[in-house]
């Protein structure tokens, strides 16, 4: 009896299991027997090679550097915006605008800010023929600032959905209990957020550190790791040992970050209760946060400025008259046009194959009797694939399908980004369903439905609002994405991120701006038409 | 009759039930009553059909049951959190088995139901609007629509409060007799089974204590477990109630009860 009723589930789980064999397990021992292998036989000679080779310590001296204090920088802003939301009066709209500029970065392309901080920034920047500022941004100070920008948004988030489960009466109580302002909020904010910030700051060192644009658009002469395994894999003499040697290096500190995630996660504090608390009038306080978190915001919004401007005007910096020509050069250029349309199909086909992955997976670990074995291999491929970065995952997919019927379709491009992004849906899916009664599906049965019916009857309805998310999620990250596609998109199956890299050589930064701005706002578009979706799903199920 | 003969069950080594054999007929409410972790429930979905047996055999009417799938046995359960589908209304809850089976109760036959259970006003309404007791009486009606031939009950008066407990007491009975209608319940306040069933079965680590109907268990209790921890359970409940009303006559056998 019980074996009849799995049969589906054991369906979904081996075309889940055989997707991951072939497009995560397969790629990735492609990879180390690239890195290890020469003319037959075990060698690590390559890693010597490597190490040895002319300015590689130095690369990954300075992504360690630069990805560090980006991370410290991003905590301590994201720290401030989320506390000025939860911790003082601020007028209600400032906090929504403040939740709203946060998370906008995450709408672009990294690729995008590199070239928007040199429009910023550099001899002609608008920045620098507004205000006068002339800072020389190409190399750390560039590096720093598009990582900080790039990883707002993550730590913000981490940040902010901790401070919400935060019982803000302990405040009340340090208080009472005679404490003073520091120890109040030693003891009430910082402690239990402690485990969090430390998390913000890791996951922000794993984004910088293996993030390609900002390196790629304003680092200049200072080499980094993700620079040196472009050239080596793309570049003018590829070298694809040294790639693949390149890449598990990249790996480590990924690893690492994850094994401490793990481990950090023991300390965060779940509170039984959220009792909201009023906040004393301090107008004073209030002042301060919001100059502060006004300037942070101003910084993030002065960097996006220039993509709103540049596009608009016939030739920056020498002639500024309003245009639009640029708009309808690149709306009448056949090749941008496809290469449009092209993002929105590979995106769309990412969120619609992602969901079907991430809740498939979802419903064999979280609503099915099958094997703790079984399950919890998908737990872990999950795990690992959050410490693959995407330019690894890139690369192994281009040794893999190189020469493949499968190079250079749209197939494997929406491949890569599912398995890249699966982590955080698989686990919002999961969240969800494992909160749901545990005897839906033995009452539907007992009704005659059969699984499958339970499943669209049932179930579904109750975890939409969790799926138009991930929807979201998967088609957002697929709009925005470069360091794994960069590898693997052909002629043919161009995406709006690839081309910009491609114009970038060309120097045509109008059109890379143009196709920034579309990005833009088809995501906006995306990301509040689901949320509006998710919202009224949720309260028609209520 | 339902007919269960020398069950057998364990999990990881640990005997859960062992040598369970009783004979329950038809129209007949049985309460199977113990403490937490004595296997009572494992016993129920053995019954519905969740969980397999290790051994013995279960046998509805002659057939033997023990292999048949849980969907085609033909009986039915009201979980203890009910099970209520949040995104559909209380009538589409209700209903819901309609869909599949469309002709296993007719439109009146439903329609006496919502009245039976006092549900008419509630219909369009969404389940998390629904007190406990509601809910509870929605999910009943939901299996009843199924016909089931035995209706099985897990704990299905522990999330409730008093008066409403005895008001669901009551429609539980009156299922019953109206239909005709084999009951199990689980329950582990022995109250509750005592007030609820025809007859009830204690069961104590993994076997039967004693199976009897009420008058028997209070009167003739089989051994140390039903005297220590059912019958004496009751009596300091019963003491506690006589105190409150101020008559301490009755502490020892209580004949003459006497609430005034």
């Amino acid at each position: 009896m019980a074996k009849r009723k799995n049969v589906e589930i054991k369906i979904i789980y081996g075309v889940i299991f055989l997707i991951f064999l072939a497009f995560l397990i397969v790629p990735f021992l492609r990879l180390l027997n690239q890195a290890f292998f020469g003319e037959g036989s075990f060698t690590i000679q390559y890693f010597k090679d490597v190490i040895q080779g002319v300015g590689f310590l130095d690369a990954l001296k300075n992504s360690l550097m630069v990805s560090i204090w980006s991370a410290l920088i991003t905590t301590i802003l994201a720290f401030l915006l989320a506390y000025t939301i939860y911790y003082t009066n601020v007028p209600g709209p400032w906090k929504k605008i403040i939740h709203g500029v946060a998370s906008l970065p995450m709408l672009l392309p990294t690729i995008t800010y590199g070239f928007a901080i040199i429009y910023s920034f550099g001899k002609q920047g608008l920045l620098t023929r507004l205000f006068g500022i002339d800072v020389y941004m190409y190399g750390f100070p560039g590096l720093t600032l598009g990582y900080v920008i790039y990883t707002i948004p993550t730590a913000f988030m981490l940040i902010y959905n901790t401070m919400g489960y935060m019982d803000k009466k302990f405040s009340v109580v340090s208080k009472l209990m005679g404490d003073h302002a520091a120890a109040s909020f030693h003891i009430a904010v910082l402690r239990p957020l402690l485990g969090t910030l430390a998390t913000a700051f890791i996951q922000s060192f794993f984004l910088s550190f293996t993030d390609f644009g900002i390196p790629d658009s304003v680092g200049g002469k200072v080499d980094t790791i993700a620079g040196i395994l472009y050239e080596e894999m793309l570049g003018s003499i590829p070298d694809f040992n040294r790639g693949a040697v390149i890449a598990l290096v990249m790996l480590l500190p990924s690893i690492i970050s994850i094994v401490v995630l793990k481990w950090l996660e023991r300390y965060n504090i779940r509170y039984n209760k959220i009792s909201a608390v009023e906040l004393e009038k301090n107008y004073v306080r209030d002042g301060i946060f919001m100059v502060i978190s006004g300037c942070i915001m101003l910084g993030i919004l002065s960097i996006f400025a220039v993509i709103f401007v540049v596009p608009f005007v016939e030739e920056w910096p020498y002639r500024l008259g309003f245009t639009l020509d640029h708009f309808t050069s690149v709306l009448q250029d056949p090749n941008l046009l496809s290469v449009f349309t092209n993002s929105l199909f590979v995106a769309f086909c990412v969120a619609v194959v992602g969901v079907l992955m991430s809740y498939g997976a979802a419903l064999i670990t979280a609503r099915s009797t099958l094997n703790e074995k079984l399950k919890s291999v998908i737990e872990a491929i999950a795990l690992v694939i959050n410490t693959i970065p995407g330019m690894v995952l890139g690369i192994a997919f281009l040794l893999t399908f190189s020469g493949t019927s499968l190079q250079g379709t749209f197939l494997i491009l929406i491949v890569c980004d599912v398995v890249h992004y699966f982590s955080t849906p698989y686990l919002m899916v999961k969240n969800s369903l494992s909160k749901m009664n545990a005897s839906w599906e033995t009452t539907a049965m007992l009704m005659g439905d059969s699984w499958i019916k339970t499943i669209i009857r049932v179930v579904t309805p109750n975890a939409f609002s969790t799926l138009l998310e991930v929807f979201s999620y998967y088609f957002v990250n697929a709009m925005v994405t470069i360091s794994a596609v960069i590898f693997i998109a052909g002629a043919y199956t161009m995406v709006i991120t690839t081309k910009i890299k491609e114009l970038q050589y060309y120097n045509r930064f109008n059109e890379v701006f143009v196709l920034s701005l579309f990005i833009l706002v088809v995501n906006i578009i995306a990301k509040y038409l689901f949320q509006w979706l998710a919202k009224r799903t949720s309260r028609d199920s209520k | 009759m339902l007919k269960l003969e020398n069950i057998k069950k364990s999990y990881d080594g640990t005997t859960v039930l062992d040598g369970i054999n009783l004979d329950i007929q038809d129209g007949e409410i049985v309460s199977i009553l113990g403490p937490s972790g004595c296997g009572k429930t494992t016993l129920l979905n053995l019954i519905l059909g969740i969980t397999e047996a290790d051994s013995g055999k279960i046998i509805y009417n002659g057939e033997d049951m023990t292999n048949i799938p849980m969907e085609k046995r033909g009986f039915n359960i009201v979980f203890q959190d009910y099970a209520l589908f949040p995104n559909l209304n209380v009538y589409k809850n209700i209903t819901y088995g309609l869909k599949n089976k469309p002709d296993i109760s007719t439109k009146e036959e439903v329609e006496d139901l919502i009245d039976l259970l006092g549900l008419r006003e509630h219909l369009t309404k969404k389940i998390e609007q629904l007190s406990g007791g509601q809910k509870q009486r929605v999910a009943l009606a939901r299996t009843m629509v199924m016909k089931p031939k035995i209706l099985l009950l897990d704990e299905p008066l522990s999330a409730l409060d008093g008066v409403i407990k005895e008001s669901i007491k009551d429609r539980i009975k009156t299922i019953a007799k109206e239909y005709h209608l084999t009951t199990i319940i689980v329950t582990h306040d022995p109250e509750e089974a005592l007030t609820l069933s025809d007859r009830v079965m204690i069961v104590n680590e993994g076997k039967i204590a004693q199976f009897g109907n009420p008058d028997e268990i209070i009167h003739k209790p089989s051994g140390e477990f039903v005297e220590k921890f059912i019958l004496n359970q009751l009596r300091i409940k019963r003491n506690n109630i006589f105190t409150l009303f101020g008559d301490k006559k009755n502490t020892t056998e209580g004949k003459e009860v006497r609430v005034s």
